[in-house]
């Protein structure tokens, strides 16, 4: 079953404490524009690894493409 | 009976990201890229005039296994500047755009070229301009 954009929503908000995501999709491929407090102060490649972990290994195989926007947002 | 110890596929990648300032990973070539992302990455680099150096990892799945082992990051394409991970596509867009990408790759921007003398139309227009501090 192809994930939908709504799935990635609910699991990036879930997993990633205090974060706010809007995600649209086909299916196969993403775009998810992420907000958290936790990306304040590390690195942007450390925030979309924060993001990318959600997902674990279901990125290619299951999630075909993920594209990751990314903003620290004030502590909640 | 794999033999655990000795892993030429990781080394060689390890190598290549050694001795390579500027070392992409990309699914098929610059000239005959396999993806819209990789393409995209190495077409910024060519835009900058940046030489680099490409590794296609699509001939064996064993490199994307080992490279994503090796850099904790599951997609490709992946560009790595003086031995550091950078990012894939998404962050390497974002940096082009603000300049960032150019600073990190020492390409010294000229400041100053851009900061010409306001022109005469200019003054007369209304003063909307914008910074964008991003």
């Amino acid at each position: 079953m192809n994930p939908t954009p709504q799935e990635l929503k609910d699991r990036i908000e879930a997993g990633i404490p205090g974060a706010r995501a809007d995600v649209s999709g086909d299916g196969r491929h993403f775009n998810a524009v992420v907000s958290a407090p936790a990306f304040r102060g590390i690195s942007k490649i450390a925030q979309h690894r924060l993001v990318y972990d959600v997902f674990g290994t279901e990125v290619g195989p299951r999630i075909h493409a993920l594209s990751i926007q990314t903003m620290p947002s004030e502590e909640p | 009976m794999t033999e655990e110890t000795s892993n030429p596929i990781r080394e060689a990648i390890k190598g290549a990201i050694a001795d390579n300032p500027v070392m992409l990973f990309m699914k098929g070539t610059p000239d005959h890229p396999g993806c819209g992302f990789s393409a995209r990455v190495a077409a910024i680099l060519e835009s900058l005039d940046q030489p680099f150096a490409a590794v296609d990892i699509l001939p064996d799945p064993r490199i994307r296994q080992e490279l994503s082992a090796l850099s904790n990051w599951p997609t490709i394409p992946q560009l790595f500047i003086d031995g550091e991970l950078v990012g894939g596509c998404d962050i390497v867009s974002e940096m082009y755009q603000s300049g960032e990408l150019a600073q990190a790759l020492g390409l010294e921007e000229t400041p100053g070229e851009a900061a010409t003398e306001p022109g005469a139309e200019a003054a007369q227009s209304a003063p909307l301009t914008i910074e964008n501090r991003l």
